[in-house]
């Protein structure tokens, strides 16, 4: 078995959310965009050891192992009042925990009898292409596994190369498009999206396409041009590709994106109508 | 007799109850003029101290509580006594139905099983469209609910797809009423996950139907069961001569000594004083009132006493064991801890054994033993959980709850039920459901149930209500600050005096006059 790991912010054993089905999703630390309404920035860097989290801890539940490099959690003092995430200053977390493939397997079958399947999640989920390939290979041959759907939740961001070695063991990707408009596409994550829109066209040539998101950000990608582009890029991709038209929340996101607006629901109106005088029609959530 | 008198006359003048209503109090009130049946001094005690609980039946059972009607046997030879022929179409089917249901007793007044509904009607169906067969369905449902005005009633569907069925489906989303209650029946190899998607969908709307796991609990059955009343699986042509139930919490409180005079001494002591009971209230049904030899139902052969057994029921597990462990000095709850689940469990298979060593007179259907039923609860259980249930609010997350509880299911050849709770989310996403039903049979649970957390519709123990006929209730619902356990056992306590007064549940009411 494969000696790989990969650095994982959480499992969550039922979801209903991630997918058709009640499913187990995995979340993979660290992201190549840095998005203003990330709803879990936390999972956006790697710790460096800096140590300002383990000073900052109230009750004292975080300590150094400088042998083995990382934080050891003490969970029976720990209040869970999220101090460590507010104040890291690369986006990380002390929580998150290396994980083999054989250990995900176990968790896996824990749950097996009560999902369809897994999603796996970030973080951007692609930066662990070779470690994924290994995951999805060990639950296709898994007597008890193979049945399971795998669906990769992820930003698109990754280069050609990363998908084809994963395409064949996967049932579905579920990417966002941020923006059209490079330019926009640079306010809203820090990066432009060339990458983004050649993995939209490459998976959905594939066939693997099987979510195509957009969420709404008032004053940077609700613009009549942008909306025109994105619906123009919805309607281009296959039929069966579901799309969501998601309107961005501000619950959870970093102090400093405090100034962004949700948009209203007329605003989630018009662009429905928007879209729908495209020939488009999202789900709108 | 002036007591009599003053109840009779507080029935009767009583405004808050229509003419129906008051004759079932008075029924009552008059079926309690008599001795009860013969029970020990001490079984007398805990009866009257509701260690013991006969749920309202009354003193002296002049009709079996639960009665399951081999409708199909109906259907095929006419009824003699009600002069009807067998019936040739749909319409007379439905027809024919429509009166027997109203002839068929139960504690109520109102009969606890409509068939296996679908199954009935298939074969009337002829070529008929769907829309031709809605018409004829939706008025049946109507009858149903406005002639039967209670919320036990229960009607059985699947575990095949067929047209009826997905006709029922379809209307009781459309009429949102609250009778009947429905049951389908799943099999993994029968039911297609299009047809259970529908239920599913169904539940979304109006919180029914429950989903029963059909191969395990046919399994416990000689001939073909029906699900009904609040999750009690009993045989078809037969049923229950009674349910006596047991509070496992009350006489935990005043048991003395450790865990093992708990098993040894006390749990069989309350266990035998049930079955005691149980014992009488049948002979007296059988012997004394001669039921059996007088009732059409009988006499025509829609019922057989062979098909009847008794059912042995409990309720108040959880708080049984929290108070256990406290006695040895353990902060473990049942739910939470698995030093406490065991501890559940052990009780519930000790109180199996206890009950199926008993032999009972009458009760052939179940080879001379009582049916063993986790009790879902009624409105006068404040501190009490209902059956083997983890309490209202301490439930942990699904999986957790599911491997908890479903290792005991196989014991409750009489039902038992557990009540899970999703987000709305869920509604974009049924197939979730689906996953979690055939994980949760898969586990061993007989019988799954589930809310949406924002439904119309209220499960109050195994029956239902409409959110908005609590809404007044709710609003002045903050004069009980206590746990949030008492507050709900609080509303449920008073859901009947706010509901629309038509649709009623007389075994909960009965004693207040």
């Amino acid at each position: 078995m494969s000696e790989l790991q990969a650095n994982i912010s959480g499992i969550i054993k039922s979801s209903v959310i991630d997918g058709p089905g009640n499913r187990m999703v995995i979340f993979f630390q660290a992201c190549n965009l840095n998005c203003m309404y990330c709803h879990n920035s936390h999972t956006i860097g790697l710790c460096n050891l800096c140590g300002i989290c383990v000073q900052a801890c109230p009750t004292q539940s975080l300590k150094i192992d400088e042998l083995n490099k990382r934080i050891i959690h003490n969970e029976s003092i720990c209040r869970h009042c999220d101090t460590c995430l507010k104040v890291c200053p690369e986006n990380s977390s002390p929580f998150y925990k290396k994980m083999s493939v054989d250990d995900l397997i176990s968790e896996i079958l824990e749950v097996n009898d009560f999902i369809s399947g897994i999603t796996v999640s970030g973080g951007e989920v692609m930066l662990h292409s070779e470690f994924l390939r290994h995951l999805f290979i060990s639950i296709k041959e898994h007597p008890e596994l193979k049945n399971l759907s795998v669906l990769v939740d992820s930003n698109g961001n990754v280069d050609q190369q990363d998908w084809e070695p994963l395409i064949d063991f996967v049932d579905g990707f579920m990417l966002d498009i941020k923006a059209y408009s490079s330019g926009i596409h640079q306010k809203i994550t820090g990066f432009s999206n060339e990458r983004i829109l050649n993995s939209i066209h490459l998976l959905n040539a594939k066939g693997k396409l099987k979510e195509l998101r957009f969420v709404l950000v008032p004053g940077y990608n609700d613009n009549v041009d942008e909306v025109k582009k994105i619906a123009s890029l919805m309607k281009f991709v296959a039929q069966d590709v579901k799309k969501v038209v998601i309107k961005m929340r501000k619950h959870g996101i970093r102090q400093e994106y405090g100034f962004l607006s949700e948009p209203t629901s007329s605003e989630m109106q018009h662009v429905k109508n928007s879209f729908e005088a495209y020939g488009v029609h999202p789900l709108v959530i | 007799m002036e007591n009599i008198k003053d109840r009779v006359l507080e029935v009767i003048t009583n405004g808050n109850l229509d003419y129906k209503q008051k004759k079932h109090h008075l029924a009552y009130i008059a079926e309690n003029t008599q001795a009860y049946p013969e029970v020990s001094d001490e079984a007398m005690k805990a009866l009257d101290e509701k260690v013991i609980c006969d749920l309202f039946e009354g003193h002296a059972p002049y009709r079996p509580r639960y009665i399951l009607p081999d409708y199909k046997r109906a259907l095929r030879t006419g009824v003699k006594y009600l002069e009807l022929d067998p019936p040739t179409d749909l319409d007379e089917a439905i027809n024919f139905l429509s009166i027997l249901f109203i002839h068929v007793p139960s504690i109520t007044g109102y009969s606890v099983y409509l068939g296996h509904i679908d199954q009935l009607l298939l074969d009337y169906v002829g070529d008929l469209s769907e829309e031709a067969i809605y018409k004829k369905i939706k008025l049946f449902w109507r009858f149903i609910d406005r002639t039967l005005p209670d919320a036990f009633v229960h009607a059985n569907i699947g575990p095949e797809d067929n047209v009826i069925a997905r006709v029922i489906l379809r209307i009781e989303r459309e009429l949102k009423q609250v009778v009947p209650n429905l049951t389908l029946k799943y099999d993994a190899e029968k039911t297609s996950d299009e047809f259970l998607t529908e239920a599913v969908k169904t539940v979304f709307d109006v919180a029914k139907p429950h989903i029963a796991n059909h191969r395990m609990t046919g399994a416990d059955f000689k001939t073909h069961y029906g699900v009904v009343s609040c999750y009690n699986s009993l045989p078809e042509g037969g049923g229950s001569h009674t349910l006596i139930r047991l509070n496992l919490k009350k006489f935990t409180d005043t048991h003395s000594g450790d865990t093992d005079a708990f098993f040894s001494e006390t749990l069989p002591k309350y266990c035998q004083m049930t079955l005691d009971i149980i014992e009488a209230r049948t002979k007296y049904l059988v012997e004394s009132v001669k039921y059996f030899e007088t009732d059409f139902l009988a006499q025509e052969g829609i019922i057989k006493m062979d098909n009847f057994s008794a059912m042995f029921g409990f309720y108040g597990l959880a708080e049984c064991v929290n108070q256990l462990m406290k006695s040895d000095d353990k902060d473990f709850t049942y739910g939470q801890n698995e030093e406490a689940n065991q501890l559940g469990h052990r009780i519930l298979e000790e109180m199996k054994r206890i009950v199926d060593a008993r032999q009972l007179p009458y009760c052939e259907a179940n080879d001379g033993k009582a049916f063993f039923h986790s009790q879902s609860g009624i409105d006068i259980d404040i501190e009490e959980t209902a059956g083997a249930r983890i309490p209202i609010g301490e439930e942990p997350d699904i999986y957790s709850h599911i491997n908890t509880v479903a290792p005991h299911h196989h014991l409750f050849n009489g039902g038992i039920s557990d009540i899970f709770h999703f987000d709305e989310t869920i509604k974009r996403n049924p197939s979730a459901v689906l996953d979690i039903i055939k994980g949760a049979f898969k586990k061993g649970m007989r019988m799954f149930t589930f809310n949406l957390s924002d439904s119309e519709f209220i499960r109050i123990t195994g029956y239902l209500v409409r959110r908005s006929d609590l809404k007044d209730f709710r609003e002045e619902g903050s004069r009980y600050s206590s746990t949030l356990f008492g507050a709900n056992s609080m509303d449920n306590a008073d859901v009947d005096k706010r509901i629309a007064k038509r649709v009623n549940s007389y075994e909960r009411t009965a004693s207040k006059y």
